[in-house]
């Protein structure tokens, strides 16, 4: 079972420190959602642990051992990162890029092996996007776009899945998709999965784990139970919100909400603009 | 369904077949034409050692190894090509935009002023120390890109912006080498300069021979790096490169194969920007196919557009570089256009 970590994290761009201090601990096995306003940082650290940014200091520990230490194919047949709005190169087939997916297992000049096409073909299957298999990526809707990517994704076969803002752009049917296809890998496969999302409902539908950021730092953390609450949202997004049972899923949700009144008086009046 | 990889496998195992048929047919066409007429029939006599010892003179001494290095510039410099547009994710990246054919050409002009002329820099010596110094000015422009463009690693948009720059630096200091040179030497320079393969015997295929059939395998080797270059650095480091150091090779392997050819060929502009690109649109671009197609497109073009400038205005000949920048420049265009 692979285990992430982070311990006294600092993260930032030139002289902005975005997070300082930072220890989670992503739980195996589960589904870990964080949840943030725009700029906490939530991407940021997302893309450290996936060592795709240099921390400043501290340390993302996988498995036990400093990511920095681990060599970087070896942390990708453990590890698979899936970035915001993904872009392929026009002309590649579906097949070709889940392909892609096998690069970390490979050797020499890239042959597919046996072994190789089989993953390739149930990542295919798994996703539902098999039947599109011989079509270019650029023929594809948003949708089964986003799903051959995890396709590829999953042909790297790894523990664990982080996924920055996997249902961005993307449509309520569509959205839904993913994040069952995304539940579904985490209950029959017990992949640990770890995403960004901005969707407080679904996260709170799909988490197990909610870690909800502010300004870098981790505000509360917890079943959705116990971080969808109207003070942890207030304290986070500045809203109130309110939150009721989900009559379905049994999971909070969140019905309505407004801005807090110290940030109502923000909003911009259309009095005297002069427009 | 099984079968899908295979089976474009498939198409391109035929196409590069193709295209491998037509550069033998372009080599028979070019080898029976010329200032000196010898027929198809003789042709095909003299390879089968039949032919007259003039015959053989012009065939083997003197237009074949013309061909033979028509197409090792060709696949050279479209590797090369096929390599930068997928280390930079730009399609319109090749070594003479770049600035790295421009660098070979400045060493070299510069080794022609200092050296007094081509017809004394012509000895048997030289013919080793050209690729070298080519090569030498590819790198030095490769290096100078690379530095500039770094900033806590290198973009891909940061390099193509820097090779701009300097490519426009080294066209000028080209410039003023070339005004200060005497009127033939000056001639003989911008002949040079826009490509004509004047290497024209077995020495020159030589020099060239070894760094194409080394680097274009290697670089065959590096092919699911730069498939997963292509995808942007995020994705090629979740996937599990290094993606810093391996661009890093690619590009020593790109500029030694660009520098290897313009030692011989001079500065052939486009080439290595529609070779790829017209590969891409045969084969997409899973750089294990792209890189062969590439490199026998590559070949193909050089080889028909050598034969049209030996033979348009014949018997003065048209450098090679400029009949591919006729053709190649209205592509380019089109491509532009098409991309809006």
């Amino acid at each position: 079972m692979s285990s992430l970590s982070t311990e006294k994290l600092r993260i930032g761009y030139g002289d902005v420190t975005i997070v300082d201090d930072l220890n989670v601990h992503i739980p195996n096995g589960q589904i870990t959602m964080i949840i943030g306003p725009n700029g906490c940082g939530k991407s940021t650290i997302l893309q450290t642990m996936a060592r795709l940014l240099q921390p400043k200091s501290g340390a993302v520990y996988l498995d036990g051992k400093a990511i920095h230490k681990q060599s970087t194919k070896e942390i990708a047949k453990k590890m698979a990162i899936l970035p915001q709005t993904p872009e392929a190169p026009s002309g590649l087939t579906v097949y070709e890029l889940v392909s892609y997916g096998r690069s970390p297992h490979q050797r020499g000049f890239g042959k597919l092996t046996h072994e190789d096409k089989d993953i390739v073909r149930w990542a295919l299957d798994v996703t539902g996007v098999a039947a599109f298999a011989n079509r270019s990526i650029d023929a594809l809707s948003g949708g089964q776009r986003q799903k051959v990517w995890i396709a590829m994704a999953l042909a790297q076969e790894t523990e664990l899945l982080l996924l920055d803002e996997p249902t961005t752009y993307l449509d309520l049917a569509h959205q839904l998709e993913v994040l069952k296809l995304l539940d579904r890998l985490n209950r029959e496969e017990n992949r640990t999965i770890v995403m960004v999302l901005h969707d407080l409902n679904h996260a709170a539908r799909f988490a197990d784990y909610l870690l909800a950021l502010n300004s870098g730092e981790v505000v509360k953390e917890g079943s959705a139970s116990e971080v969808m609450t109207p003070e942890v949202l207030r304290n986070v997004f500045q809203i109130d919100a309110e939150v009721v049972e989900d009559p379905r899923t049994g999971r909070p949700a969140l019905i309505t909400y407004d801005l807090l009144d110290s940030r109502r008086n923000q909003t911009p009046t259309f009095e005297g603009t002069g427009t | 369904m099984n079968h899908t990889l295979q089976k474009k496998q498939k198409k391109a195992l035929w196409i590069m077949a193709l295209l491998g048929a037509l550069i033998i047919a372009s080599l028979l066409v070019s080898l029976h034409t010329g200032v000196i007429q010898i027929g198809p029939v003789d042709v095909m006599k003299t390879i089968f050692g039949a032919g007259t010892d003039r015959q053989e003179l012009v065939l083997f001494d003197f237009r074949l190894p013309r061909l033979v290095i028509a197409i090792l510039v060709g696949a050279g410099l479209a590797v090369s090509g096929a390599i930068l547009q997928g280390v930079s994710q730009n399609g319109l990246a090749d070594p003479g935009i770049l600035g790295i054919n421009a660098g070979a050409g400045l060493a070299v002009v510069l080794y022609m002023y200092f050296s007094d002329g081509l017809n004394t820099s012509l000895g048997a010596m030289s013919i080793f120390i050209m690729p070298f110094m080519a090569l030498l000015g590819a790198t030095l422009a490769a290096v100078l890109i690379y530095l500039l463009a770094w900033r806590n690693g290198v973009t891909p948009i940061r390099l193509i912006l820097v090779g701009i720059g300097v490519n426009a630096a080294f066209g000028a200091a080209l410039i003023i080498f070339q005004l200060k040179m005497n009127p033939r030497d000056f001639m003989q320079a911008t002949i040079w300069l826009s490509g004509s393969i004047w290497g024209t015997n077995w020495k020159y295929v030589l020099a060239t021979l070894p760094w194409i059939v080394i680097l274009i395998p290697l670089a065959m080797y590096k092919a699911r790096f730069l498939n997963v270059l292509n995808l942007g650095d995020r994705l090629a480091t979740g996937l599990g490169t290094r993606v810093e150091s391996e661009r890093r090779i690619l590009l020593f392997i790109a500029v030694c194969l660009a520098g290897a050819s313009v030692a011989v060929a001079g500065g052939i502009a486009f080439l290595g920007l529609v070779a790829p690109h017209l590969a891409r649109r045969l084969v997409g671009p899973r750089h294990q196919l792209l890189i062969p197609t590439s490199a026998l497109m590559g070949a193909l073009l050089l080889l028909v557009a050598d034969m049209i400038g030996r033979n348009l205005l014949a018997p003065s000949e048209i450098p090679v570089g400029i009949v591919v920048s006729a053709l190649g420049a209205p592509y380019f265009i089109y491509l532009l256009m098409r991309t809006n």
